[in-house]
């Protein structure tokens, strides 16, 4: 039985285990930094100025989380359209420093379909030398192209 | 000082690190998702969506509003601190549009033990409708304000 207003997921719709190819972004080089804090307004010295990464125990200055965080979205987006991101968690792990980049990925581990198709993916960013750096959670929805979410 | 859970107004600020816990909430803030801006945003996020949609880590530009940063400053407790972000979360109803007005309802809470300062947003329409809420842990970080040598 189907109830009115119920939307069914797509044949291709993900199951869990389904991987989300891995994607690079970066190396956020120190000029990336002072972009994403002229239009983020975080412009915490931590993330622009070495000496005061160094004084909090830095080997340079870390992009900001944010920026790294940020990168889920494209992430999820590029893998496919018909998504709208519910919820959309992370925990901050290690910095990535400036002149660094990260390759980010994510696999769906549950998948629900009723009363709307649902996913839920795990996501990691991880720096060049494997090191995680953010994790992440997200709760995915389906949404019919062309429609907001 | 206010114990846990109690509002404490603006203008009283720490001149040290905090002994008690302190909750503040702003008054509500108006905001517009200014087509530029988000433009700038997504540029600098590396972001794939160029148009029509607002990323969904946008909303982290809001913390930079001079109300919101002189709450943030304020108790993080002024220099020799750092705040270091350890996590962040959004949660969307609705995608955000381009062009519009939003209302922010905005505490923060800051706690002696563990040093940490934790975000909250609610973004709701003109009409009251809420669309996403946000949360950002900061962690305090004593600073060694020494000159490097």
């Amino acid at each position: 039985m189907i109830d009115a207003g119920m939307e069914l997921a797509p044949p291709d719709w993900p199951r869990g285990g389904d991987v989300i190819r891995a994607q690079d972004f970066g190396p956020f080089a120190q000029a990336a930094l002072a972009r994403y804090a002229a239009v983020s307004g975080d412009d915490n010295p931590l993330h622009l100025d070495p000496n005061a990464a160094r004084a909090a125990g830095l080997a340079g200055t870390p992009a900001h989380g944010m920026l790294t965080f940020s990168c889920f979205e494209p992430l999820i987006m590029r893998w496919r359209r018909d998504l709208f991101i519910a919820r959309l968690s992370g925990k901050f792990l290690r910095p990535v420093l400036a002149g660094e980049a990260i390759q980010v990925s994510g696999r769906v581990i549950r998948r629900r379909e009723v009363p709307r198709p649902e996913l839920i993916l795990r996501l990691t960013a991880r720096t060049q030398n494997n090191d995680l750096a953010v994790v992440g959670e997200a709760t995915v929805l389906y949404k019919i192209p062309g429609q907001l979410g | 000082m206010n114990g846990r859970g109690h509002a404490q107004p603006l203008g009283s600020g720490f001149a040290q690190e905090p002994s008690a816990d302190t909750l503040i909430r702003l008054p509500p803030i108006r905001v517009r998702t200014d087509r530029g801006e988000v433009a700038e945003f997504l540029h600098a996020t590396g972001g794939a969506r160029t148009g029509g949609f607002v990323p969904l880590t946008f909303p982290v530009r809001w913390l930079a509003l001079p109300s919101v940063r002189g709450l943030i400053l304020q108790l993080i407790g002024g220099q020799g601190f750092l705040p270091v972000h350890e996590g962040q979360s959004f949660a969307y109803e609705h995608e955000l549009r381009i062009e519009t007005d939003y209302i922010l309802a905005i505490e923060a809470r800051r706690t002696a033990k563990p040093p940490r300062l934790t975000v909250k947003m609610a973004i709701a329409t003109r009409q009251g409708e809420i669309c996403g809420r946000s949360e950002t842990l900061l962690r305090i970080v004593p600073i060694n304000l020494e000159p490097a040598s």
